[in-house]
């Protein structure tokens, strides 16, 4: 082989590989090293109380304000829920919450909180009290007694015909 | 002031509505007045509770209260005629007939009985209930549903307004 028919570039394009390849050797064992060091300091970061300090420090400030700001300026909430409908995630997690116990739990301590409190029998008394509800219930039991009578006279008079029929025929009289 | 707004209640029905109205039959009736014998034995028993109550605590002689016995019954008496005769004569309607929606009129031009004719009405029921209520039957052969007491004062048990008229 001999020398003349390799051009200078072809020399260099050749060099440039084997720079590269012999850095990438070098590199692999140091960017492995460094993930590992970073990922120790995050662990002694976590675990030191710093980042809660941090967060903590972040939440008193205007972080949240801004973070806040933001969300409503460009439309965040709306976008995510637009998602969530579009991907049907909404009633996804509607007929999860309906189907498993979780709402009954609630529910079933709602209630019990409901029936404990003081205040929902004060209101109870105060709404069974009110003109409006007494006249509904006095309108209601007026209604029921006028439909009872209704029936009476209906069945009365459906009694007076066949007493009537009964007797003429009983009579041998002419039937009206 | 009285006797207006009465006549101003006293319903008056034409001749001719009367003899095309719809008459009442011996189950309506009855019923009616087994509704009117309730309410007037339920004020009967609530005043002669009342009374009787107040006497137990006061030291009546035996005579006297035999006499007292024989008020109280003359009152309930007075009571019960009292209360066809003032309804008979005023709306027509006793409250059981208001329930059942009938009125008692004459039955030559409609109108409402008068306090003679309502006492007269109320003897010829008692002369008609005593044989048995036998008094009663002619109510269900006769054209108008007459009994005999309707026939002896004159009278009509027809239908009220304000009930839309059925075919019996």
């Amino acid at each position: 082989m001999s020398m003349a028919h390799i051009y200078p570039e072809q020399i260099l394009g050749r060099a440039v590989s084997a720079g590269t390849a012999a850095g990438r050797a070098a590199v692999r064992p140091a960017a492995s090293l460094a993930y590992t060091l970073a990922e120790q300091a995050i662990d002694r970061t976590l675990a030191s109380g710093l980042a809660r300090h941090a967060v903590s420090r972040a939440l008193e400030g205007p972080l949240v304000d801004v973070v806040a700001g933001d969300l409503v300026r460009y439309a965040v909430v709306e976008r995510v829920m637009d998602r969530l409908l579009a991907e049907g995630t909404v009633e996804h997690t509607v007929d999860r919450l309906l189907d498993g116990p979780e709402l009954d739990r609630v529910a079933a301590h709602l209630r019990a909180r409901l029936l404990a409190s003081e205040e929902l029998w004060l209101i109870v008394e105060e709404v069974a009290q009110s003109a409006a509800v007494t006249e509904a219930i006095a309108q209601q039991g007026q209604g029921f007694a006028d439909e009872v009578a209704g029936r009476m006279r209906t069945r009365s008079r459906s009694a007076d015909a066949w007493l009537e029929r009964a007797a003429r025929r009983a009579l041998r009289r002419p039937q009206p | 002031m009285t006797q207006a707004r009465v006549a101003a209640s006293v319903e008056v029905v034409p001749v001719a509505t009367v003899h095309a109205a719809r008459y009442e039959g011996l189950v309506t009736r009855a019923i009616a007045f087994a509704i009117d014998a309730v309410l007037i034995n339920a004020v009967a028993i609530v005043v002669s509770g009342g009374v009787a109550l107040t006497l137990s605590v006061l030291s009546v002689p035996d005579s006297l209260g035999t006499t007292l016995l024989a008020v109280g019954g003359a009152l309930f008496l007075a009571w019960s005629a009292g209360y066809f005769v003032v309804f008979w004569s005023t709306t027509g309607q006793t409250p059981g007939a208001h329930l059942m929606r009938f009125r008692v009129c004459r039955a030559d031009d409609g109108s409402t009985l008068g306090p003679g004719r309502a006492v007269l009405r109320l003897a010829c029921l008692t002369l008609a209930a005593l044989p048995l209520l036998a008094g009663f039957l002619p109510i269900l052969f006769d054209d108008r549903r007459r009994g005999l007491h309707d026939m002896l004062a004159g009278t009509v048990v027809i239908e009220a307004a304000g009930e839309p008229a059925r075919s019996a």
